[in-house]
C-alpha cells in the first residue's frame, strides 16, 4: 500500500497507525512563528472505534490502510460468525461475532449494510439507519395511550431493548433509529 | 462590512493611543529588502526588479526587527510599528501569506516588563482575563512531565518514540517544539491568556542566552499564539553568529540561503541599547477580542 504525506492528508483518508487501520476525521496544520510545520491529526481506529489525537512532523510519510467500504446484503448468523453478501459479485464474507459488538441488536436478515474491508477482511458494520424489528417482549400498554408520552423498555428480537411508547405491544414491528437506539415510529 | 470596518479601526486607534501615551514613536521602515532573512523556518517572498536596466533580486519583509533594530542602534529610544508582512510557504489555518503584524521595542525593559506591558495594552483592548505566567521549563513538567531543559537529544527521542511520534529530527530544537505542539499546547487552549518564557537556550534565536534558558516569551491567547518577545542581542557580532548558524542550518535543510547581512551588521555596529521587544499577530489578536 502506498504512504502518504502530511501534504496529502485529508478527511477519511485510511492510515496504519500502530498497527492498526485508522481514518483521519480532522487535520490542522500547526506552523508556530518560530520553528517547523506540524500536522495536529484527529484520527478514527477503525477497529477499536477510538478517536486518536496524534501530531506529525510536516513532511512526514504514513503508511496507507486498503480500507474499502461496500453495500452488502445481511445473509445469516451461524452463532460464532455473520455472513454478508456481495450484491454485485455474490461473494460472500464472513464476520466474526467480536467484530459485532455495537450493531447485532440492529441486523434484520436482507437488510443492506456497509461493510468495511481492511486488506479484504471485513472489521465493521454499519447498518442501515432504520432498521424494522419485532417487539417480543414489553410490559401491557395502557389503553387509549395514543399520544405516545412516557414509554417503556421493550425488548425486539434481535435482543436489543428500546425505549417505545405505551401503546405498542408485543408481536408489533417497530421502526429503531440505529444511530441512537431510540424508537422511530410504527412503518 | 462598514461596521466590522469601524471595530478595526477603532481597535488601531486604541493601540495608537496607548503607544502615544508612553512616548513610544511610531515608525515606518522599508518593507522591500536586499537581504531575505536567515530564520531557518521563515521563507522571504523574493522578486526581480529594475528589469529594464540592472535586473536585481529583492525580498520582501518577513517582520520589521531588522530595520526597527538599526534604528535602535541609531538612538530611535522607544518604537513601535504596525505593518504587512510577507512570508513564502505559510500554511494552516491561522497562517496567510500575508498579515499585519504589530512590532515594538522598549528600552531599559526586560521580558517580564514587556509582558506587563502586552498585559496593561490588552486591558486597553478589553481583555482583562486572569494572566498565566509559566517559564517553558514549567509548562513541561506540568503537562508533559519531561525536564524539558535537562533531557538531551537521545533521551528525548526515547519520549517521544513513547508518545508514538517522529524522531526523524536534525536538531533537538525542532523536537523541543514537536512536542510542544503535540503536549503542551492542546492544554493551554484552557488557559485564557498565557504567557510562556525562558526558551531553552538552543530556541534563543535573537534573544539574549542565562545559562540553560534564553529570555524569550510567547503570548498564547485560548490556546492561540498571539505574540513572540526577546530580551534582544545587542552587539553587531552576536548578530553575525546567529545568522552564521540560521545559514548554515538552511544549508543543511537544502533550504535557500541568503548571504550575511552584512548592511545590518555595519548599521548596529554601535550596538542596541538594552531593550526588550515584541512581535504581536494583529488579526489573530482581534479575532481573539471579537470572541469575547
Amino acid at each position: 500500500m502506498a504512504n502518504y504525506s502530511t501534504s496529502q492528508f485529508k478527511n477519511g483518508l485510511k492510515l496504519i497507525l500502530d498497527g492498526n487501520p485508522c481514518s483521519i476525521i480532522n487535520n490542522e496544520i500547526r506552523k508556530p512563528g518560530k520553528g517547523q510545520a506540524s500536522n495536529k491529526v484527529k484520527l478514527r481506529d477503525l477497529i477499536t472505534g477510538k478517536t486518536l489525537e496524534k501530531t506529525f512532523k510536516s513532511g512526514e510519510s504514513v503508511e496507507g490502510a486498503d480500507v474499502m467500504e461496500l453495500d452488502m446484503q445481511y445473509l445469516y448468523n451461524d452463532g460464532s460468525e455473520w455472513s454478508f453478501m456481495d450484491p454485485n459479485t455474490f461473494e460472500q464474507y464472513m464476520v466474526n461475532d467480536n467484530a459485532m459488538d455495537d450493531v447485532r441488536g440492529y441486523l434484520v436478515e436482507q437488510d443492506m449494510c456497509v461493510v468495511t474491508l481492511w486488506n479484504d477482511n471485513p472489521i465493521s458494520v454499519t447498518p442501515p439507519n432504520h432498521v424494522m424489528l419485532e417487539v417480543v417482549d414489553t410490559d401491557p400498554g395502557l389503553k387509549g395511550d395514543t399520544a405516545g408520552t412516557g414509554g417503556k423498555p421493550a425488548t425486539m428480537n434481535t435482543g436489543v431493548v428500546v425505549q417505545v411508547p405505551l401503546f405498542i405491544s408485543i408481536g408489533e414491528k417497530v421502526k429503531v433509529d440505529t444511530r441512537t437506539n431510540e424508537y422511530a415510529g410504527r412503518t | 462590512m462598514r461596521d466590522e470596518l469601524k471595530r478595526y479601526n477603532h481597535f488601531l486607534a486604541q493601540i495608537r493611543q496607548f503607544f502615544s501615551q508612553q512616548d513610544v514613536v511610531e515608525v515606518q521602515t522599508p518593507q522591500l529588502l536586499n537581504t531575505p532573512t536567515t530564520d531557518v523556518y521563515i521563507d522571504s517572498i523574493a522578486m526581480q526588479v529594475n528589469g529594464d536596466f540592472e535586473k536585481k533580486s529583492k525580498f520582501l519583509h518577513t517582520s520589521p526587527e531588522i530595520e526597527m533594530k538599526k534604528l535602535l542602534a541609531n538612538g530611535s529610544g522607544d518604537i513601535y510599528q504596525i505593518c504587512q508582512v510577507f512570508r513564502d510557504n505559510e500554511q494552516g489555518s491561522h497562517n496567510f501569506n500575508e498579515f499585519t503584524m504589530l512590532e515594538y521595542y522598549r528600552q531599559d525593559f526586560d521580558i517580564h516588563q514587556l509582558m506587563d506591558d502586552i498585559t496593561q495594552l490588552l486591558k486597553t483592548l478589553g481583555i482583562d482575563s486572569q494572566v498565566t505566567k509559566l517559564s517553558y521549563a514549567q509548562a513541561f513538567f506540568e503537562y508533559g512531565d519531561i525536564d524539558i531543559l535537562n533531557t538531551d537529544f537521545a533521551a528525548l527521542k526515547v519520549i517521544a518514540r513513547t508518545h508514538g511520534l517522529s524522531i526523524d529530527f536534525e536538531w533537538i530544537e525542532d523536537l523541543q517544539i514537536f512536542l510542544f505542539t503535540h503536549l503542551i499546547e492542546p492544554k493551554l487552549k484552557d488557559l485564557s491568556l498565557c504567557f510562556i518564557y525562558d526558551y531553552p537556550a538552543v530556541q534563543s534565536a535573537l534573544a539574549i542566552v542565562e545559562g540553560k534558558v534564553s529570555h524569550r516569551f510567547e503570548l498564547y491567547i485560548n490556546g492561540v499564539e498571539i505574540a513572540n518577545g526577546y530580551d534582544e542581542l545587542r552587539h553587531a557580532n552576536e548578530y553575525q553568529v546567529v545568522f552564521e548558524q540560521e545559514i548554515e542550518k538552511r544549508r543543511t535543510l537544502k533550504k535557500y540561503t541568503p548571504d550575511l547581512n552584512k548592511g545590518y551588521l555595519e548599521a548596529v555596529q554601535s550596538s542596541l541599547p538594552q531593550c526588550a521587544g515584541v512581535a504581536i499577530g494583529m488579526v489573530r489578536l482581534f479575532s481573539e477580542i471579537n470572541l469575547k
